[in-house]
């Protein structure tokens, strides 16, 4: 159980882990490529193997410096918030260039081993290839974060997923409706009977959810499945007013997109209050739009654990705005006392 | 053994009701439907055993099985609900059993054992101490002139300490509880404030601070009668709570 609930915790930085061996081949990898570029290049010396193996040497030992030391400051990267590591990582990598080129400059003019350019003073040398590490790591540093934006969007889409999935099957929905159902079979079978076909309907419903569209007919018709079974479960607490009957049928919409909200109304709403009251859906429609709102009332001081709710909404604006983008509307009305949702659905 | 049935849904108690009839020796004495009728009316018909929904209105089942602990004569109780996520909280409200829905008749019958053999030993459930409480409360159970109150908690004005008891201050008057103010501090700790040694005032009903000319410092209650005194201890945080509303 640990992995999953830390997966689902944004990570504290984007930062890759620098002592992994896969960003330690990535890194000496690119070092060698820009090795390569540098001495491939057209210049004055020409192209000759004994450049390429030193400066590949140079450049390998300066990757692995800087490798070396961002994986040691690990505990850094937990600690500073996520915005400070990636300019902190870069400025380390700054200054250990600088040293190292300017150490390795030093060395070479004192040995006289004419390792480095000869023509070049320490500081021309350091300057340029401080430049070099700052640019390769900026860019190394923009591939992680794209990466990491990238894989947690992916995370997030399956968690929405997931989150719609468990709201459409609600073991405490499911049990109760079997427990309603057996409770008429033995008193008014034919009761029985219709609650067992809606109970099929709903669950068809929820398995083909997120196939494609259904029409505004078969929402309607859904949610009718819906609420006769709760209003067999609640009795005369849950009141329904109704005012759909004007709603053209055909209309595609997504499916599962409206069920929710009436779900809402009655588990927030309805089920709340010992003696109940009235869920009111309206609907209009014109030619360039649908209006659907669903109003219930609820109790003044919430209950602690209404947080389904909210999660439930999120899902159906998410829904929403990609189907439909800025054309469909879901607003939220929270009185006092009531509780009001409107939906606006685009046609065509 | 006589036995009250408490959940919000009629088709529900209508089935519970039916089995229980099946089986010997048991008589329905009675059905609740939120959870603070079910703590009235066990206190009025004194069943052995209480079959309690968790959830339900104004007191789901869980407090109210903490408010059925504490009344005069003991009484077993049985939860059941449609899906198993408050199990473990519910054996800490010291159930004597759990079913799920829909309740097959031999496990009726099991937990119906159960709850003879916790009658038969006159057990008295402990009251968890306030604090521990798994969640906080909805309402406070008070007695008043012998008879069984159920006070919201977002009803009462202030706990007044006096003796041993706690006097709830509240909307439609006042009751006696035997709790101490400090449990209450702690478990109501984000809806009351201390202001006085002996005193706890709900944040929302708190208006203005105001000093008398000999010194004293004085909170006015909205809905109460007399504004109340607040201690020199007391006053500093007081006063950042006030200028915070």
């Amino acid at each position: 159980m640990a992995e999953p609930s830390s997966r689902d915790q944004p990570p504290a930085s984007w930062l890759p882990d620098f002592c992994s061996l896969s960003v330690v081949g990535a890194v000496m990898l690119v070092a060698e490529v820009v090795v390569l570029v540098i001495v491939l290049s057209p210049s004055p010396q020409g192209m000759d193997l004994q450049r390429l193996l030193v400066a590949s040497v140079f450049g390998e030992w300066l990757a692995l410096c800087c490798l070396v030391s961002l994986c040691r400051l690990k505990p850094v990267w937990l600690r500073v918030q996520p915005r400070w590591g990636p300019p902190i990582a870069l400025a380390i990598v700054v200054a250990i260039a600088a040293l190292a080129s300017a150490l390795v400059k030093w060395i070479d003019e004192g040995a006289h081993l004419g390792l480095t350019n000869q023509g070049d003073s320490p500081f021309d040398f350091a300057t340029s290839t401080t430049l070099i590490a700052a640019i390769v790591s900026s860019v190394l540093l923009r591939y992680y974060y794209v990466r990491a934006q990238w894989q947690r969007e992916t995370r997030a889409q399956a968690k929405a997923q997931v989150i719609a999935l468990q709201a459409r099957i609600r073991p405490h929905f499911l049990f109760n409706s079997m427990n309603t159902i057996a409770s008429l079979i033995r008193t008014r079978p034919e009761a029985a009977e219709r609650a067992v076909e809606d109970l099929s309907e709903l669950f068809r419903a929820a398995l083909a959810a997120g196939e494609g569209m259904s029409t505004l007919g078969q929402e309607l018709a859904l949610i009718d499945s819906y609420l006769a079974i709760e209003t067999l479960r609640l009795g005369e607490r849950l009141r329904v007013d109704h005012d759909t009957a004007t709603l053209p049928a055909d209309v595609p919409i997504p499916s599962l997109l409206l069920q929710p909200l009436v779900e809402n109304a009655v588990l927030h709403g309805i089920q709340p209050l010992p003696a109940g009251g009235v869920v009111e859906i309206r609907g209009t429609a014109t030619p360039e739009r649908i209006d659907l709102s669903i109003r219930n009332p609820r109790p003044t001081v919430a209950p602690a654990h209404a947080r389904g709710n909210r999660t439930a909404l999120e899902n159906i604006r998410q829904r929403m705005r990609y189907h439909y983008g800025d054309r469909g509307k879901l607003e939220v009305d929270a009185g006092d006392g009531y509780y009001l949702v409107a939906v606006t659905i685009p046609r065509a | 053994m006589k036995v009250l049935i408490a959940d919000d849904e009629p088709l529900a108690r209508e089935r519970m009701a039916a089995m229980l009839a099946e089986l010997p020796d048991v008589q329905v004495v009675g059905q609740a439907a939120d959870g603070r009728e079910a703590v009235l009316r066990a206190e009025e018909l004194r069943p052995d055993c209480v079959i309690l929904d968790i959830a339900m209105p104004v007191l789901d089942g869980l407090e109210a099985a903490r408010h059925l602990a504490q009344l005069e004569s003991p009484v077993a109780v049985v939860f059941c609900t449609a899906y198993d996520e408050h199990a473990l909280e519910a054996f800490d409200a010291s159930a004597v059993d759990y079913l799920v829905k829909p309740v097959r008749r031999e496990r009726l019958a099991a937990a119906l054992e159960r709850a003879r053999r916790f009658t038969g030993e006159r057990f008295r459930m402990p009251a968890a101490p306030a604090g521990q409480h798994p969640q906080r409360r909805t309402h406070i159970c008070a007695r008043l002139r012998g008879n069984l109150k159920l006070v919201p908690v977002s009803d009462i004005l202030y706990f007044l300490a006096e003796d041993k008891y706690v006097v709830v201050h509240h909307v439609g008057g006042e009751v006696l509880i035997e709790e101490s103010l400090k449990a209450l501090e702690t478990e109501f700790a984000d809806r009351f404030v201390r202001i006085h040694r002996n005193c706890l005032v709900a944040t929302d009903r708190l208006g203005g601070l105001k000093r008398t000319p000999d010194g004293r410092m004085f909170a006015d209650i909205r809905g109460a009668e007399a504004p109340l005194e607040v201690s020199r201890r007391n006053l500093p945080s007081l006063r950042k709570l006030v200028k915070a509303l």
